[in-house]
């Protein structure tokens, strides 16, 4: 099936030909994110601190993060050891440093799935309607109605501990929100004159999809991809500091959090610390989302 | 829409790997006497009947016995809920008393100081996780001036009082952030909205305008934004219990999770799922009583 040319006569319902409405079509998305506020970059600059920090652990990190030293356990913050030992006499400076190869790949990860299945499926319900719009819609209103926290600590306690479960029980709650959003303004764009200018034209469904649906009704969902992140990395930590997450000796800052709250009264660094990584982690996707949302209003 | 939920919280126990029959009759019981438990607990059913025998006994009350301490399912939650209770209503409490003010004075001088601040906090704040706030309260406020204890929840009403202030204040915090970001713009909306022009124009004070108008239509926002949020919530009680030590249904979920105890998973997962439910339509009524062009019959 061939594309249309620059001189097909064919005129939509707003009397608009075609040339005019090629130029619509690739418009939108582009001008929608084309100031880009200097709060994405300041966000953008802490994320990839943080991803360097993960790559180059290893010339970064003083000591094994696993090399325990029962002996000199608990010691405060000295030249050998920056930050002191934890309980088992582990470097925390070096697992600090290593616990970001665990925090913002998972973190990500467990933002990304959902945002890749939600989309997905919400642009095909949007677009195709009928059964598979029905059927998503009513499994979503199910996944809804529970705590989405709540039910993945009954997911995970099926599948058992580690970073697999968590992606997994993310990815089959989180994946509603997505399909929502973007169903929505699926629903919308489909019903702009591009849209179906494209269809009479005869242009291939799989490309209508791609080229105008969903690159025009991403936006949003994008927009809320970097707090979703946030949720995601705050939620694994959680996990991990009930015990549920990933599991020891690998070293995650939820878990620190939770080994250093026995000592708080004398090892105050141990607990803050790994906080304050999250933290600042945080920060750095709510500078891009604030960002982003701001560009998108304009 | 119960049944539905009863059917996941079901399916949960059947996709979960491990035999309940030998976990009941022990791992060292002769194979005859696992297959006289399964008898006994109706394992040996066509799944359907168990669904529905779960599903009838469960809506009636009956959510079967702990595996490990053989005590009523319904009866151990029962005795966990009032610690949860009080830091629900005091946290959400404190979070409103926190958020509205704030949101309401960004918005009246959106982009001045106080915007960016209360923006600027709101950036930090989302991403710090609950628990680290409550073991940053230990150290910075329980453990310096000796008011309030680091965990526990205490005998008569006044020392539950004291041992529940800083968990709810714990929540309070860790929902202010998202709570005033979404306030905020639905009173910046409000503000621009055609009633609000009109009341200013024939005259009206801006301090009536802002108690006649925004502030009344601002509460209905505020209440569909809690009940948005109650899994976000539910799951801060879950985080902030397991960090003081309150024993509350939050904290009996983890440890349930790290007991691998099945059943009672299935019914706090129940439990939360029904407090959502339950909460939705009491916000519904609520908004109909704050907005008199809400239908309640739609």
């Amino acid at each position: 099936m061939s594309g249309p040319t620059g001189h097909n006569p064919l005129i939509t319902d707003s009397g608009i030909g075609l040339d005019e409405v090629e130029e619509a079509r690739a418009i939108p998305s582009r001008k929608r994110f084309k100031t880009v506020p200097r709060k994405v970059w300041i966000g953008a600059a802490i994320i990839t601190a943080f991803a360097l920090v993960a790559i180059f652990a290893p010339l970064l990190a003083p000591f094994d993060p696993l090399a325990q030293d029962p002996v000199n356990n608990l010691t405060p913050p000295d030249s050998t050891h920056l930050l002191g030992t934890d309980e088992l006499g582990r470097d925390v400076l070096s697992r600090l440093i290593y616990a970001t190869r665990t925090d913002l790949p998972i973190g990500l990860l467990a933002a990304l799935f959902p945002f890749l299945v939600g989309t997905v499926l919400g642009t095909l319900a949007g677009f195709f309607g009928g059964f598979i719009d029905a059927l998503t819609m009513r499994i979503s209103d199910i996944v809804q109605a529970f705590p989405s926290y709540i039910l993945v600590i009954a997911l995970v306690f099926v599948l058992g501990p580690g970073a697999k479960s968590i992606l997994i029980a993310f990815t089959a709650l989180g994946w509603v929100v997505y399909a929502r959003i973007i169903r929505t303004e699926v629903l919308r764009v489909r019903s702009a004159d591009y849209v179906k200018a494209a269809k009479v034209s005869g242009l291939p469904t799989r490309g209508i999809l791609v080229r105008d649906v969903f690159r025009n009704s991403v936006g949003p969902s994008l927009v809320y991809f970097p707090s979703d992140i946030v949720f995601a990395t705050l939620a694994l930590a959680a996990f991990s500091f009930l015990g549920l997450g990933i599991p020891p000796p690998t070293p995650e800052w939820g878990a620190m959090i939770a080994d250093g709250q026995a000592h708080i009264r004398e090892q105050w660094w141990l607990s803050t610390l790994p906080g304050v990584m999250i933290v600042l982690l945080g920060l750095g996707y709510s500078l891009i989302g604030d960002g982003l949302e701001e560009s998108l209003d304009k | 829409m119960l049944f539905a939920i009863v059917l996941v919280v079901f399916l949960l126990l059947q996709i979960t790997p491990g035999d309940p029959a030998r976990q009941v009759a022990g791992l060292r019981a002769p194979d005859e006497q696992v297959e006289k438990v399964r008898e006994s607990l109706g394992l040996t059913d066509p799944i359907i009947v168990q669904y529905w025998r779960y599903a009838t006994s469960a809506l009636g009350g009956d959510l079967g016995y702990s595996y490990k301490s053989q005590q009523p399912v319904t009866e151990i939650i029962g005795e966990r809920l009032e610690p949860t209770i009080w830091l629900m209503v005091l946290g959400t409490l404190l979070a409103i008393l926190i958020s509205v003010p704030l949101a309401v004075i960004a918005a009246l001088r959106r982009d001045k100081l106080a915007d960016h601040m209360v923006r600027g906090f709101g950036l930090v704040g989302i991403g710090m996780p609950a628990f680290w706030i409550g073991v940053m309260l230990i150290l910075l406020v329980a453990l310096p001036t000796g008011w309030f204890p680091v965990g526990g929840f205490g005998g008569d009403p006044l020392e539950k009082l004291r041992s529940i202030t800083l968990p709810a204040v714990t929540l309070a915090i860790g929902s202010a952030p998202i709570l005033i970001r979404s306030l905020r713009a639905s009173i910046l909306n409000i503000l621009q909205s055609d009633y609000v022009a009109t009341a200013r124009s024939i005259g009206m004070p801006p301090r009536v305008v802002l108690r006649k108008f925004v502030l009344r239509n601002a509460a209905a926002s505020t209440v569909t934004l809690l009940a948005l949020e109650i899994g976000f919530l539910l799951f801060g009680a879950v985080v902030i219990e397991s960090t003081f030590a309150i024993n509350g249904v939050g904290e009996g979920i983890v440890l349930a999770a790290r007991g691998r105890d099945m059943a009672l998973i299935q019914g706090y997962t129940l439990m939360f799922a029904l407090v959502v439910v339950f909460v939705y339509l009491v916000s519904d009524a609520v908004i109909a009583m704050l907005d008199p062009r809400v239908d309640i019959g739609s």
